[in-house]
């Protein structure tokens, strides 16, 4: 295998490590807002902590070895599907990052809605159905969603 | 140029993809599902949620893989000649795939159903099976392994 064999397998790999980890997040984001009980939205939204390494180590793994294979197969930095690849990363990452601090505030109040009764509380409710909150979440992986058509479409190049 | 994809037709190639991710996302899902449930198996919802997701997202997403990768084969390789390993990697893991994905699906319904204890951790077992075969498909067919 050439070394840009290998970039591209490590790039990839971390592509999947990144939109896969992103979709189990979102799984278990949706199964948070149907969850009955405080206690199990907060069970729920604790997982999501358990996939944040793998999103974190796709996320930075497709730019590094991304980067690497322009670098090494001598592509233009300046294209323009590697330009919109670079702002739709960065966006995922800040929309990402805003939809997940919603999420930690729902799951500290239904942790503590747990701990007092578990009973179905509004607030909570209305926290989990916060058009904004969620819309964050939602366009994180819309972001995502146009990485990979860019990279495979390849628009420019 | 032909290693990053280039020339090659845009929506099979997104579908296989795209089904391929999301296939794997649906089953670390479940997995993290599993391993939660293993800590407290008397939590249902936890049962109930791996078996939708495995029936909702899971099979759905085989089915876009599979597709996309047929469209790609009959476009590319589909003039009876000899296959690379690395598309006979992909076929084998992905037809495999799909009875590991099945026997899955229904050892989780009966999880679901009868809340058995051994039940759940097959459900896990096969599904950490099945994200190893994932990852050596991908790895093969993403280092064109020959």
């Amino acid at each position: 295998m050439s070394t840009a064999q290998w970039l591209l397998m490590f790039h990839i790999t971390a592509a999947f490590f990144l939109v896969g980890g992103s979709i189990a997040a979102g799984v278990l984001n949706v199964l948070s807002q149907r969850a009955a009980r405080p206690s199990e939205t907060a069970l729920f939204l604790r997982l999501i902590r358990t996939v944040l390494p793998v999103i974190a180590i796709g996320s930075i793994g497709t730019l590094v070895f991304g980067l690497w294979l322009v670098h090494e197969l001598h592509f233009d930095f300046w294209s323009f599907w590697i330009l919109a690849a670079i702002v739709l990363w960065l966006l995922a990452g800040a929309l990402g990052g805003a939809g997940g601090k919603h999420q930690e505030r729902a799951r500290v109040l239904a942790e503590r809605l747990a701990a007092q009764g578990d009973t179905p509380d509004d607030e909570l409710r209305t926290i989990l159905r916060d058009p904004r909150g969620n819309a964050m979440s939602w366009l994180a992986g819309l972001a995502t969603l146009l990485l990979l058509v860019d990279m495979i479409w390849k628009p420019g190049a | 140029m032909t290693l990053l994809g280039y020339s090659r037709p845009f929506w099979p190639l997104f579908l296989h993809v795209l089904g391929a991710m999301t296939l794997v996302g649906a089953m670390l899902a479940v997995f993290v599902l599993t391993i939660a449930a293993w800590k407290r198996p008397e939590v249902a919802v936890l049962r109930r949620a791996a078996f939708r997701t495995l029936l909702i997202l899971a099979i759905p997403a085989w089915i876009v893989m599979r597709v996309g990768a047929q469209l790609i084969y009959s476009k590319e390789f589909g003039s009876g000649g000899h296959d690379p390993d690395w598309v006979g990697i992909g076929f084998i893991v992905a037809d495999a795939g799909l009875l590991v994905l099945l026997v899955t699906s229904g050892v989780a319904f009966w999880w679901e159903r009868a809340g058995s204890t051994i039940a759940g951790r097959v459900v896990g077992a096969l599904t950490g099976i099945y994200l190893v075969m994932l990852a050596f498909a991908w790895l093969a067919m993403s280092g064109k392994w020959s």
